[in-house]
């Protein structure tokens, strides 16, 4: 088994199990509310086409949007609950609504001769009405199974782990082998859910006692199946760590859990391999919470839910402190730092030497075909030229300014995934893109970076932020302390290269990395 | 009617407006005793099925009073009255997704019996109405005719040993032969159980080979009421006379055939 795969299979029992754990929890939630619901609205015209108006708004907002949705509302809070949330509320239309529509299909007749023959409205409910709805009701059970688990994939940029680990991380690193899991997964456990929902209501149909309880079975192993190897690895750790003697030390993390944050790029997660390397050679459990949206990402350190992640100073200065005029990249740093500590008490330990900032490249033909070599040389010529950029860039103000300050206004933006930005202007597809400095690719594709003569974009430096808790844990402190200023910009490039070309995972990348540092560092 | 025997069902004055000012059923009274069949007669709208539901509180009386075995159903609880009362409709309105055992052993079940008496109890009520319990029992209504499907109908009706059973066009969804065979059935089954009932239909043919009492209605009021005897002896208004020259003009061309 190559590296990869077996990477991708070590990885399953924890993504399976909080994928089963968080569309089954959704759903079940969802059918204990919008069963009553449907069957009190189902008398109630009136009342029935107000809540199906409600859910099928809730089923409008596209389920990405939803889930992101859910973290401003809950105050900052990622991982599980959010998505929890937002599953449930998903989950509720297709019962609801089949379950309205099988109520009022029912035969008006029969509806008489339950009443007639002397039944209480419970009893007309439970054994006529429920029965004769079940296959429509059951319907909208499978509907709202199938929609959920594919809809739990896009938990991850949330901060809950799902099957949509592997498609997040395998887009981004373009590692089709993980997005390939992830789908293939996904699309298995839908499956093998619906089917034995099927089965259920035809042996309750039909009356199968032997159907029901071989589905019965089946489902329960299922889930122990998925489910269990997360608590049995936890009572693992658990029991070794109340049995070892607790050992004392400045710079260890014996037991304690830090949670670490990435952001979704290569960059991010070699860099969170990296920081999980140093943390668990320290004696910490990591627990990683990678794919998380930019502003999610800081969101949580905040509320202390991920106690540390990389950011760079350009991102927070634009978008945290809303600052629009860029600043030198020693002034940005200390004030971002002053900044940080006095309004959430949020520890910017230091930078990692490197700097990733956001850079405009062309292919190094159509530059010179143009005759182009810096922003302010692209202006004039810019106008029906088309820049790619991820979905993030366009509504930051780096190219808002950047556009404003080189009349780039006539030309027409296209926002696509970062994996395939680099591909899409070496072959043409589009004239420009937002890169990032420190990728691998741009070396490799043969791009250039314009330059930036009026210094529009903010410098980018890679700084370690703690969470106010974690910042308080001098343990935890010192140990990432040795972390500063380790990494040059080479270096981070040549680790983003061997991912997205060489095709290593970042874990991989970030242990070449280690080895550089740790020779660095006896070299000084 | 003697007055020695006391009535099952004693119906005074009855109205029923529904919302919007239309009066369905504007002073009807009658009554029923113990092994008797009246037979409500009318054209469609003119007030007989709004008549039959109120009498089983499905809909509620707008005026007048209803006594049920000498009790004012206004003062007793809807759903304990409905067990009393047997149930018979148009299409049979059996429950689709239970076999014929179990829609037949419904009520008994809900009033609470065991599961052996409820048992005995279905083999008696399919016996009753000529459905063998062994090859029918445990068949879906769908897998039944038309004609076996009312005959469970009753049987269901009668499964909870009603005092009173009330029956809205029992027989208008069958073909003629089945239709007759199941009204003689029904007439040797009200003989032996002793029941009260009440019939409705438009058919004026079935009421007068069924019934003990006729009460032809017209707009919501009963316009005559007899035995089918004084109804063809002496029909109170041109009406009830044109009513009834559909089953003359019948007897009297199937009569010349025989000449």
């Amino acid at each position: 088994m190559n590296a990869n795969l077996a990477e991708r299979w070590a990885e399953l029992p924890d993504l399976l199990a909080g994928h089963v754990l968080l569309s089954l929890a959704a759903i079940l939630v969802g059918l204990v509310i919008s069963l009553p619901v449907g069957i009190h609205a189902a008398s109630r015209p009136r009342l029935a086409g107000t809540v199906l108006n409600l859910a099928s708004i809730i089923q409008t907002i596209p389920g990405l949007a939803l889930l992101a949705l859910m973290v401003p509302l809950l105050g900052g809070t990622i991982g599980y609950a959010p998505a929890f949330l937002a599953l449930m509320l998903y989950s509720i239309l297709p019962i609801l609504r089949n379950t309205i529509v099988g109520l009022q299909g029912i035969d008006p007749v029969v509806r008489d001769a339950a009443r007639g023959i002397g039944m209480t409205p419970r009893e007309q409910l439970w054994r006529v009405e429920l029965p004769l709805a079940l296959p429509v009701i059951v319907a909208g059970l499978r509907t709202a199974v199938v929609w959920v688990v594919g809809a739990a994939t896009l938990a991850t940029p949330v901060g809950a782990s799902s099957l949509g680990n592997y498609i997040f991380a395998g887009l981004q690193t373009r590692n089709w082998l993980s997005v390939l899991f992830g789908c293939l997964f996904a699309a298995g456990l839908a499956i093998a859910l619906d089917q034995m929902i099927r089965l259920l209501e035809v042996a309750a149909r039909e009356r199968r006692r032997g159907l029901a309880g071989a589905v019965g079975i089946a489902l329960v192993v299922l889930l122990t199946a998925s489910v269990a190897p997360r608590f049995v690895s936890f009572d693992r750790i658990m029991a070794g760590g109340s049995g070892d003697p607790v050992r004392v030390g400045t710079d260890r993390l014996d037991d304690e859990t830090i949670v670490v944050g990435a952001k979704a790029f290569t960059e991010q997660y070699i860099l969170a391999a990296l920081l999980d390397e140093r943390l668990s050679a320290a004696g910490a459990r990591v627990d990683r919470r990678d794919n998380l949206g930019s502003t999610i990402a800081f969101d949580a350190l905040r509320t202390g839910e991920i106690d540390v992640y990389i950011d760079y100073s350009g991102t927070i200065w634009a978008t945290v402190m809303n600052r629009p005029e860029p600043v030198n990249r020693h002034a940005m740093l200390a004030e971002m730092t002053g900044w940080l500590w006095a309004e959430h008490g949020i520890l910017a330990l230091g930078s990692l030497g490197f700097e990733n900032a956001y850079g405009f490249a062309m292919a190094r033909d159509r530059a010179e075909a143009l005759g182009v070599g810096s922003l302010a040389d692209l202006g004039p010529v810019s106008n029906g030229l088309t820049v790619g950029g991820d979905a993030e860039v366009f509504s930051r103000p780096e190219w808002v300014m950047t556009r404003d300050t080189y009349g780039l206004g006539g030309m027409q933006t296209r926002a696509m995934d970062a994996a395939f930005m680099y591909g899409a202007v070496r072959d043409g597809q589009v004239d420009m893109i937002s890169a990032y400095t420190t990728d691998g690719r741009i070396a490799a594709f043969d791009l250039i970076v314009l330059d930036d003569p009026r210094s529009v974009l903010p410098p980018y430096d890679a700084v370690i932020l703690l969470s106010p808790e974690a910042a308080a844990n001098p343990a935890l402190v010192g140990t990432l302390a040795s972390l500063i200023g380790s990494i040059d910009d080479d270096a981070m490039r040549e680790a983003n290269r061997r991912v997205d070309l060489d095709r290593q995972t970042p874990a991989q990348a970030a242990s070449w990395l280690a080895d550089r540092i740790a020779a660095g560092e006896t070299t000084q | 009617m003697s007055e020695d025997t006391p009535a099952v069902l004693d119906v005074r004055d009855v109205r029923k407006t529904y919302a919007g000012g239309v009066e369905a059923v504007r002073g009807v009274s009658f009554s029923v005793a113990r092994g008797r069949l009246l037979v409500l007669a009318g054209a469609s709208g003119c007030g007989k099925t709004s008549l039959l539901k109120m009498i089983n509180r499905l809909e509620n009386s707008s005026g007048g009073s209803i006594l049920f075995g000498g009790e004012d159903i206004a003062g007793l609880d809807p759903v304990a009255l409905r067990r009393r009362i047997g149930w018979v409709m148009q299409g049979d309105g059996l429950f689709p997704h239970m076999s014929v055992r179990r829609n037949v052993g419904l009520i008994p079940q809900l009033a609470g019996q065991d599961a052996a008496r409820v048992e005995l109890r279905v083999r008696e009520m399919l016996d009753l109405v000529r459905l063998d319990p062994g090859e029918f029992g445990e068949r879906m209504p769908d897998e039944l005719s038309g004609g076996q499907r009312q005959r469970v109908g009753f049987a269901r009706a009668l499964a909870g040993e009603p005092e009173l059973v009330l029956m809205d066009e029992p027989f208008s969804a069958l073909d003629p032969i089945t239709r007759d065979g199941l009204q003689q059935d029904f007439r040797q089954l009200q003989a032996d159980l002793g029941f009260a009932a009440v019939m409705v239909t438009h058919d004026m043919a079935e009421a007068l080979i069924m019934a003990h009492d006729v009460a032809v209605m017209r707009a919501g009021r009963i316009v005559q009421q007899g035995t089918p005897r004084e109804l063809m002896a002496r029909p109170a208004d041109d009406y009830v006379s044109g009513l009834l020259e559909t089953p003359r003009r019948q007897v009297r061309a199937i009569a010349e055939l025989t000449q």
